[in-house]
Protein backbone atom coordinates (compact mmCIF):
# COMPACT_ATOMS: atom_id res chain seq x y z
CA UNK A 1 0.00 0.00 0.00
CA UNK A 2 1.04 3.55 -1.05
CA UNK A 3 2.19 5.22 2.20
CA UNK A 4 0.79 8.87 2.61
CA UNK A 5 3.52 11.58 3.06
CA UNK A 6 2.69 13.84 6.35
CA UNK A 7 3.91 17.10 3.72
CA UNK A 8 0.64 16.00 1.51
CA UNK A 9 -1.89 15.68 3.77
CA UNK A 10 -1.54 18.45 6.12
CA UNK A 11 -2.91 20.98 3.52
CA UNK A 12 -6.55 19.76 3.54
CA UNK A 13 -6.33 19.87 7.29
CA UNK A 14 -5.40 22.78 7.48
CA UNK A 15 -7.66 24.23 4.59
CA UNK A 16 -10.49 22.96 6.63
CA UNK A 17 -10.10 23.90 9.82
CA UNK A 18 -9.13 27.72 8.18
CA UNK A 19 -12.33 27.60 6.52
CA UNK A 20 -14.51 26.40 9.92
CA UNK A 21 -12.54 29.66 11.48
CA UNK A 22 -13.49 31.87 8.70
CA UNK A 23 -17.36 30.80 9.18
CA UNK A 24 -16.52 31.23 12.89
CA UNK A 25 -15.82 35.10 12.33
CA UNK A 26 -18.67 35.82 10.13
CA UNK A 27 -20.96 35.71 13.38
CA UNK A 28 -21.75 38.50 15.17
CA UNK A 29 -20.83 38.86 19.28
CA UNK A 30 -20.84 41.92 20.85
CA UNK A 31 -21.51 40.36 24.52
CA UNK A 32 -18.69 39.77 26.95
CA UNK A 33 -20.37 37.27 29.51
CA UNK A 34 -22.47 35.40 27.17
CA UNK A 35 -19.98 33.26 25.07
CA UNK A 36 -18.21 32.39 28.89
CA UNK A 37 -21.46 31.18 29.92
CA UNK A 38 -20.52 27.26 28.63
CA UNK A 39 -18.30 26.97 31.18
CA UNK A 40 -18.52 29.06 34.03
CA UNK A 41 -22.30 30.19 35.64
CA UNK A 42 -22.73 33.98 35.22
CA UNK A 43 -26.21 34.18 37.53
CA UNK A 44 -27.22 37.62 35.43
CA UNK A 45 -29.47 40.00 37.69
CA UNK A 46 -33.30 39.34 36.16
CA UNK A 47 -34.18 42.13 34.07
CA UNK A 48 -37.13 43.97 33.13
CA UNK A 49 -38.17 45.00 29.45
CA UNK A 50 -41.56 46.28 29.86
CA UNK A 51 -43.76 46.85 33.07
CA UNK A 52 -46.75 48.54 34.36
CA UNK A 53 -45.44 48.97 37.98
CA UNK A 54 -41.64 48.75 38.07
CA UNK A 55 -41.31 47.81 41.83
CA UNK A 56 -43.85 44.81 41.90
CA UNK A 57 -41.99 43.22 39.31
CA UNK A 58 -38.69 43.29 40.45
CA UNK A 59 -39.85 41.91 43.66
CA UNK A 60 -41.25 39.34 42.03
CA UNK A 61 -38.34 38.46 39.94
CA UNK A 62 -36.06 38.40 42.89
CA UNK A 63 -38.16 35.64 44.60
CA UNK A 64 -38.64 34.05 41.37
CA UNK A 65 -35.03 33.91 41.26
CA UNK A 66 -34.55 32.53 44.81
CA UNK A 67 -37.22 30.05 44.31
CA UNK A 68 -34.68 28.34 41.40
CA UNK A 69 -31.84 28.76 43.24
CA UNK A 70 -33.56 26.79 46.07
CA UNK A 71 -33.47 23.86 43.64
CA UNK A 72 -30.60 21.37 44.22
CA UNK A 73 -30.67 20.26 40.41
CA UNK A 74 -30.26 23.78 39.00
CA UNK A 75 -26.99 25.80 39.46
CA UNK A 76 -27.39 29.02 37.32
CA UNK A 77 -30.55 30.76 36.12
CA UNK A 78 -31.43 33.96 34.18
CA UNK A 79 -34.55 35.04 34.15
CA UNK A 80 -36.32 38.24 31.86
CA UNK A 81 -40.02 39.62 31.91
CA UNK A 82 -41.98 41.40 29.19
CA UNK A 83 -45.38 42.61 30.24
CA UNK A 84 -46.90 39.26 31.62
CA UNK A 85 -44.58 37.09 30.44
CA UNK A 86 -41.53 35.35 32.19
CA UNK A 87 -38.66 33.88 30.75
CA UNK A 88 -36.39 31.41 32.82
CA UNK A 89 -33.53 29.63 31.18
CA UNK A 90 -31.32 28.06 33.96
CA UNK A 91 -28.23 25.31 33.64
CA UNK A 92 -29.10 21.41 35.20
CA UNK A 93 -26.44 20.00 36.90
CA UNK A 94 -24.86 17.04 34.48
CA UNK A 95 -25.97 14.21 36.20
CA UNK A 96 -29.59 15.36 36.79
CA UNK A 97 -29.79 15.97 32.95
CA UNK A 98 -31.47 12.57 32.53
CA UNK A 99 -34.23 14.40 34.53
CA UNK A 100 -34.64 17.58 32.36
CA UNK A 101 -37.99 17.02 31.04
CA UNK A 102 -39.49 16.45 34.74
CA UNK A 103 -37.16 19.41 35.84
CA UNK A 104 -38.96 21.49 33.70
CA UNK A 105 -42.14 20.15 34.20
CA UNK A 106 -41.72 21.04 38.06
CA UNK A 107 -40.23 24.18 38.09
CA UNK A 108 -42.70 25.46 35.71
CA UNK A 109 -45.26 23.86 37.47
CA UNK A 110 -44.33 25.58 40.87
CA UNK A 111 -43.66 28.81 39.01
CA UNK A 112 -47.37 29.14 37.91
CA UNK A 113 -48.55 27.72 41.24
CA UNK A 114 -47.12 30.57 42.77
CA UNK A 115 -47.77 33.40 40.27
CA UNK A 116 -51.47 32.45 38.33
CA UNK A 117 -51.74 35.56 36.26
CA UNK A 118 -48.26 35.37 34.62
CA UNK A 119 -47.06 33.24 31.74
CA UNK A 120 -43.72 31.20 32.43
CA UNK A 121 -41.90 30.10 29.41
CA UNK A 122 -39.32 27.61 30.96
CA UNK A 123 -36.17 26.46 29.77
CA UNK A 124 -33.03 24.50 30.50
CA UNK A 125 -32.01 24.65 26.46
CA UNK A 126 -28.64 26.20 26.14
CA UNK A 127 -29.11 28.65 23.42
CA UNK A 128 -32.15 30.28 25.35
CA UNK A 129 -29.91 30.44 28.23
CA UNK A 130 -27.06 32.05 25.85
CA UNK A 131 -29.54 34.47 24.49
CA UNK A 132 -31.05 35.48 27.77
CA UNK A 133 -27.39 36.46 29.26
CA UNK A 134 -27.17 38.19 25.64
CA UNK A 135 -30.61 40.15 26.13
CA UNK A 136 -29.34 41.20 29.87
CA UNK A 137 -26.09 42.44 28.71
CA UNK A 138 -28.09 44.53 25.99
CA UNK A 139 -30.02 45.86 28.00
CA UNK A 140 -27.07 47.18 29.81
CA UNK A 141 -26.32 49.89 26.75
CA UNK A 142 -28.14 53.01 27.23
CA UNK A 143 -28.20 52.74 23.29
CA UNK A 144 -30.09 49.62 23.10
CA UNK A 145 -33.79 50.33 22.25
CA UNK A 146 -37.05 49.45 23.84
CA UNK A 147 -38.14 48.15 20.63
CA UNK A 148 -34.87 46.31 19.88
CA UNK A 149 -35.21 44.66 23.14
CA UNK A 150 -39.08 43.37 22.62
CA UNK A 151 -38.03 41.61 19.23
CA UNK A 152 -34.88 39.93 20.48
CA UNK A 153 -37.21 38.69 23.74
CA UNK A 154 -39.98 37.36 20.84
CA UNK A 155 -37.40 35.97 18.70
CA UNK A 156 -35.91 33.83 22.47
CA UNK A 157 -39.19 32.89 22.49
CA UNK A 158 -39.98 31.64 19.05
CA UNK A 159 -36.78 29.76 18.97
CA UNK A 160 -38.15 28.00 22.40
CA UNK A 161 -40.96 26.62 20.39
CA UNK A 162 -38.43 25.28 17.53
CA UNK A 163 -38.97 21.44 17.46
CA UNK A 164 -36.70 20.87 14.73
CA UNK B 1 -33.66 -25.21 15.11
CA UNK B 2 -31.82 -28.36 15.62
CA UNK B 3 -29.11 -29.25 18.20
CA UNK B 4 -25.34 -29.13 17.40
CA UNK B 5 -23.91 -32.74 15.93
CA UNK B 6 -21.96 -34.25 17.99
CA UNK B 7 -18.34 -33.48 17.26
CA UNK B 8 -16.11 -37.18 15.84
CA UNK B 9 -12.73 -37.45 17.97
CA UNK B 10 -10.83 -36.20 14.43
CA UNK B 11 -12.64 -32.95 14.77
CA UNK B 12 -11.87 -32.46 18.47
CA UNK B 13 -8.66 -33.25 17.78
CA UNK B 14 -8.18 -30.37 14.52
CA UNK B 15 -10.43 -27.96 16.81
CA UNK B 16 -7.32 -28.47 19.77
CA UNK B 17 -4.34 -28.11 17.14
CA UNK B 18 -6.19 -24.75 15.62
CA UNK B 19 -7.06 -23.23 19.19
CA UNK B 20 -3.38 -23.87 19.52
CA UNK B 21 -2.12 -21.98 16.05
CA UNK B 22 -4.95 -19.63 16.41
CA UNK B 23 -3.69 -15.99 16.82
CA UNK B 24 -5.21 -14.83 19.96
CA UNK B 25 -7.47 -11.80 19.40
CA UNK B 26 -6.64 -8.78 21.49
CA UNK B 27 -10.02 -8.28 22.49
CA UNK B 28 -9.36 -5.92 25.66
CA UNK B 29 -6.74 -3.62 23.22
CA UNK B 30 -9.74 -3.50 20.79
CA UNK B 31 -12.95 -2.57 23.24
CA UNK B 32 -10.18 0.08 24.50
CA UNK B 33 -9.54 1.33 21.29
CA UNK B 34 -12.99 1.60 20.04
CA UNK B 35 -13.72 3.24 23.30
CA UNK B 36 -11.25 6.18 22.93
CA UNK B 37 -11.38 6.35 19.18
CA UNK B 38 -15.64 6.22 19.20
CA UNK B 39 -15.32 8.95 22.36
CA UNK B 40 -12.97 11.24 20.21
CA UNK B 41 -16.03 11.46 17.31
CA UNK B 42 -18.28 12.13 20.25
CA UNK B 43 -16.02 15.08 21.06
CA UNK B 44 -15.42 16.33 17.79
CA UNK B 45 -19.76 16.10 17.54
CA UNK B 46 -20.18 18.10 20.82
CA UNK B 47 -18.28 20.71 19.55
CA UNK B 48 -19.81 21.30 16.18
CA UNK B 49 -23.28 20.83 17.85
CA UNK B 50 -22.02 23.81 20.09
CA UNK B 51 -20.32 25.58 17.46
CA UNK B 52 -23.88 25.62 15.74
CA UNK B 53 -25.68 27.06 19.06
CA UNK B 54 -22.97 29.84 19.20
CA UNK B 55 -22.94 31.02 15.90
CA UNK B 56 -26.20 29.90 14.19
CA UNK B 57 -29.87 29.97 15.52
CA UNK B 58 -30.10 26.35 16.49
CA UNK B 59 -30.77 25.17 20.23
CA UNK B 60 -29.62 22.23 21.91
CA UNK B 61 -32.90 20.74 20.30
CA UNK B 62 -32.64 21.60 16.67
CA UNK B 63 -28.65 21.70 16.85
CA UNK B 64 -28.28 17.85 16.46
CA UNK B 65 -29.87 17.93 12.57
CA UNK B 66 -26.91 19.95 11.46
CA UNK B 67 -24.49 17.96 13.18
CA UNK B 68 -25.23 14.96 12.07
CA UNK B 69 -25.12 15.81 8.36
CA UNK B 70 -21.62 17.75 9.56
CA UNK B 71 -20.38 15.10 10.98
CA UNK B 72 -20.97 12.46 7.52
CA UNK B 73 -19.65 15.21 5.64
CA UNK B 74 -16.45 15.38 7.25
CA UNK B 75 -16.45 11.27 7.55
CA UNK B 76 -17.32 11.12 3.57
CA UNK B 77 -14.33 13.59 3.04
CA UNK B 78 -11.69 11.84 5.05
CA UNK B 79 -12.88 8.44 3.22
CA UNK B 80 -11.74 10.15 -0.18
CA UNK B 81 -8.55 11.29 1.54
CA UNK B 82 -8.50 7.85 2.45
CA UNK B 83 -7.62 9.14 5.93
CA UNK B 84 -11.07 7.23 7.47
CA UNK B 85 -9.60 3.47 6.25
CA UNK B 86 -6.63 3.71 8.35
CA UNK B 87 -8.64 5.16 11.00
CA UNK B 88 -11.06 2.10 11.08
CA UNK B 89 -8.33 -0.23 10.96
CA UNK B 90 -6.87 0.87 14.08
CA UNK B 91 -10.15 1.33 16.20
CA UNK B 92 -12.61 -0.53 14.89
CA UNK B 93 -15.99 -0.73 15.58
CA UNK B 94 -15.02 2.99 17.48
CA UNK B 95 -15.20 4.18 13.89
CA UNK B 96 -17.49 2.05 12.68
CA UNK B 97 -20.63 2.36 14.93
CA UNK B 98 -20.85 6.02 14.74
CA UNK B 99 -22.50 8.04 12.37
CA UNK B 100 -19.78 8.92 10.64
CA UNK B 101 -19.18 4.91 9.79
CA UNK B 102 -23.05 5.54 7.51
CA UNK B 103 -20.99 8.36 5.76
CA UNK B 104 -17.51 6.15 5.42
CA UNK B 105 -20.39 3.64 3.99
CA UNK B 106 -21.58 5.25 1.53
CA UNK B 107 -18.30 6.86 -0.06
CA UNK B 108 -16.15 3.91 0.05
CA UNK B 109 -18.83 1.95 -2.12
CA UNK B 110 -19.23 5.05 -4.39
CA UNK B 111 -15.18 4.37 -4.54
CA UNK B 112 -15.32 0.88 -5.17
CA UNK B 113 -17.69 0.59 -8.02
CA UNK B 114 -16.50 3.98 -9.90
CA UNK B 115 -14.81 1.71 -12.42
CA UNK B 116 -18.05 0.33 -13.39
CA UNK B 117 -19.39 3.66 -14.44
CA UNK B 118 -21.57 6.44 -12.75
CA UNK B 119 -25.21 5.01 -13.32
CA UNK B 120 -24.46 1.18 -12.64
CA UNK B 121 -21.74 1.57 -10.61
CA UNK B 122 -21.72 4.40 -8.42
CA UNK B 123 -25.49 4.99 -8.94
CA UNK B 124 -26.54 1.38 -7.97
CA UNK B 125 -23.96 -0.01 -5.70
CA UNK B 126 -23.34 3.70 -3.11
CA UNK B 127 -26.21 2.31 -0.78
CA UNK B 128 -25.56 -0.98 -0.97
CA UNK B 129 -24.39 -1.38 2.72
CA UNK B 130 -26.03 1.49 4.16
CA UNK B 131 -29.07 0.97 2.50
CA UNK B 132 -29.90 -1.90 5.49
CA UNK B 133 -29.09 1.29 7.62
CA UNK B 134 -31.77 3.43 5.63
CA UNK B 135 -34.76 0.89 5.54
CA UNK B 136 -34.48 -0.28 8.80
CA UNK B 137 -34.42 3.20 9.95
CA UNK B 138 -37.12 4.53 8.25
CA UNK B 139 -39.20 1.69 9.36
CA UNK B 140 -37.99 1.51 13.13
CA UNK B 141 -38.51 5.71 12.83
CA UNK B 142 -42.35 4.16 11.34
CA UNK B 143 -43.04 1.63 13.95
CA UNK B 144 -42.13 3.73 16.99
CA UNK B 145 -43.87 6.72 16.01
CA UNK B 146 -46.98 4.58 15.19
CA UNK B 147 -46.65 3.62 18.73
CA UNK B 148 -46.19 6.99 20.20
CA UNK B 149 -49.41 7.86 18.22
CA UNK B 150 -51.51 5.45 19.75
CA UNK B 151 -50.13 5.78 23.20
CA UNK B 152 -51.50 9.56 22.69
CA UNK B 153 -54.54 8.90 21.07
CA UNK B 154 -55.43 6.11 24.33
CA UNK B 155 -54.41 8.84 26.39
CA UNK B 156 -51.32 6.53 27.93
CA UNK B 157 -48.71 9.42 27.48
Amino acid sequence: MKKIRKGQEMPKYLLLLISLFLIAGCSKHDSDEAPLSLVKPTNPTPSLIHSESRSTDEDMLQSIEEDIEKQKELYDAAIVKNDDTVLVAYKVRHLQRFHMKKIEKDVKGKLEDKYPDVKFIVSSDFKIFLEVVELHEQLKNPQFSAKEAQKKFDKIVKLKKELT
Amino acid sequence: MCAKPKKTPDQEQYDQLEKKYETKRPVLKNCLRAFWVGGLFCLVGQAISYFYIYFFNFTEQTASNPTVATMIFIAMLLTGFGVYDRLGQFAGAGSAVPVTGFGNAVISAAIEHRTEGFVLGVGSNMFKLAGSVLLFGVFSAFVVALIKTILIYMGVI
